[in-house]
């Protein structure tokens, strides 16, 4: 997990939480979602305005990251979860190991967040999809968490997604 | 981290009311762990006819695949049939779930989002409004003399985990945190203008671990079985359903632990001189309040609400706040500021006439002079009751 190296070229973004574990454990149990982004929620809220609110906010953006990555997730390596801060933003960096086969895939789900037809792109989503893609939920994000994500590839095979979330402004 | 199972979700169909609801966390590795509750949707689509309610109030967590699976059950029935609507009624506490689906409604205008709680209960724009903010703060000012020695009765202990429910503007858990130190207190109402206040007053004083949460007391987010000690002061006697409140609180409270609510029974409110015409104003303020369906006569109801909710070891006390307990100006701007509210605002929204509404402020008025006389005595009689959630 190099996460917290790479913090100079995060200006100002305050370190809160890290978790890691191996992709092993993590895939173990489908639970661990649910489990690692209610508990990590809490932990980083308790400071915000509306430690509750925010809470149950930030829980649900962070297990479909972490949804995404054991949809996608291979048995070797660490998966690591680190949480920082600036103002009203939280930035959550999600590093797990990608195959070289999904990179590309990644790379594109991401750059689709940022373009302009995005919310067309989720809405065709939602209106035709049986399932929703892991790109469908990166949408879901961007569109309904004010969510900016980035994609850094620092360290092969591992990559990292970052996420900058405004919840503090959408929540009170 | 512990592996405990999933939290629980629910899904039911309410025929009578065409209302399918979800709650709770629906966090689904695949659809096929939601089918059962993918053909209730379905189920309750072929028995309904003009509008299904699907009502996601109470759902805390859902995951895209989820959303995904129900939405897509929601949009095939409008392509199938125009002779359907959908209402999606979300709350605002929640704000996600106004969001994603309110997208479905550009995919398929026949489906629509309701936010229940912008419009809920008949008093709601009274005790949400700022103007009642002094009222509370000159309210809590005098209780708390007697409720700091009550409380211990009820059960009271520094370190536990406590919740302040209908906490108003923040100043009870200001004063209890001073008091009994609990090792956590979360504090929520649904007026944005009182938690703004006591987020405020807060911050002003260097406090940070009160954790002031918007939510509505009838259906709060917070998780089962997490409280010792769950307050609600003066607030059940505003609810058009007291009970409902008392079983979230019931629902939050940790087996052993306690519920402790204060209400009034306003028609007792006397003083001396003047009492007729203070006696006749009282009468009026619990009709009034009777006419926004509030019962401000619920206090020596305690006992019977707490004892329907399925406490035990249930303890009733009254007191009386009144003019002798400190500075007597505090009692009168009390009874001013109702005044300003009962008087100025809700006779005003019954529509009472002009002469109704000047006997009604004379007895106010009438009130205020017994306060401040010298000879005077005036007071204002509450009940204090809590039950403990049987273990
Ligand atoms: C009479 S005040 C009492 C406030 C405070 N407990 C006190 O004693 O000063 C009632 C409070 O209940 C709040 N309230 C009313 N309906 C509510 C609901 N559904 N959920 C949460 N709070 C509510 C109002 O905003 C108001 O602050």
């Amino acid at each position: 997990m190099n996460g917290l190296e790479n913090e100079a070229a995060d200006g100002h973004f305050e370190p809160l939480l890290q978790v890691e574990m191996a992709m092993g454990t993590f895939l173990s149990d489908w639970h661990n979602c649910d489990q690692l982004s209610t508990f990590m929620a809490r932990m980083i809220s308790h400071n915000r305005t509306d430690p509750i609110r925010h809470s149950n906010f930030f829980s649900f953006a962070l297990n479909e990251l972490l949804e995404v990555s054991f949809r996608g997730g291979s048995l070797d390596g660490r998966i690591g979860c680190a949480v920082y801060r600036h103002g009203p933003m939280e930035r959550v960096k999600l590093t797990f190991p990608c195959p070289p086969g999904q990179r590309q895939f990644y790379r594109e789900a991401v750059s689709k967040t940022r373009r302009g037809n995005a919310y067309a792109r989720y809405i065709d989503a939602i209106s035709t999809d049986l399932a929703p893609s892991r790109e469908a939920v990166l949408l879901d994000l961007a569109i309904n968490f004010d969510a900016r994500l980035r994609l850094e590839e620092s360290d092969p095979p591992q990559i990292t997604i970052v996420i900058d979330l405004p919840l503090e402004g959408i929540v009170s | 981290m512990s592996t405990t199972a999933l939290s629980p979700f629910n899904v039911e169909f309410d025929p009578n009311s065409q209302e399918f609801s979800l709650s709770g966390v629906i966090r689904p590795r695949s659809v096929d762990e939601i089918a059962a509750s993918i053909s209730t949707l379905k189920g309750a689509i072929d028995q309904v006819r003009g509008v299904l309610y699907i009502n996601v109030k109470r759902l805390v967590q859902m995951n895209n695949t989820a959303f995904h699976a129900f939405a897509r059950v929601v949009l095939d029935a409008c392509r199938e049939r125009s002779d359907l609507r959908f209402v999606v009624v979300t709350s605002s506490v929640v704000g996600w779930t106004e969001r994603m689906f309110g997208h479905l409604n550009k995919i398929e205008p026949q489906v629509t989002v309701e936010v229940y709680d912008s419009k809920f209960y008949p008093g709601q724009s009274f005790v949400e409004n700022a103007s009642f903010i002094p009222i509370l703060r000159t309210q809590t000012k005098m209780t708390w003399r007697h409720e700091r020695a009550i409380l211990p009765r009820h059960g009271i202990r520094p370190g536990m985990v406590m919740a302040d429910i209908c906490c108003g503007i923040g100043d009870f858990a200001m004063l209890v945190r001073k008091e009994f130190q609990p090792a956590r207190i979360v504090a929520l109402d649904h007026s944005k203008a009182s938690l703004a206040y006591a987020r405020d007053v807060a911050a002003g004083f260097g406090i940070t671990d009160i954790e002031y949460t918007y939510g509505d007391a009838s259906e709060m987010l917070l998780e089962d079985n997490q409280f010792d000690f769950v307050t609600c002061r003066h607030s059940l006697q505003i609810f058009n359903q007291p009970d409902v409140l008392l079983k979230e609180l019931y629902r939050i409270c940790k087996p052993g632990g306690r519920v402790y609510m204060t209400n009034e029974k306003n028609s007792h409110c006397l003083g001396e001189p003047r009492s007729q015409s203070i006696q006749w104003t009282y009468e009026e303020v619990a009709k009034l309040f009777g006419h926004f369906e509030m019962d401000v006569e619920l206090g020596p109801k305690s006992r019977r609400y707490l004892a329907e909710a399925g406490f035990d070891d249930i303890v009733v006390e009254s007191f009386m706040v009144t003019n002798l307990d400190g500075d007597p100006q505090d009692f009168a701007d009390i009874i001013a500021a109702w005044e300003n509210v009962y008087a100025g605002e809700m006779a005003v929204k019954r529509g009472d006439p002009p002469e109704f509404i000047e006997r009604f402020r004379q007895g106010f008025r009438d009130h205020i002079f017994a306060a401040l006389h010298p000879k005077g005595y005036a007071g204002w009689p509450i009940w204090a009751a809590s039950g403990r959630k049987p273990l």
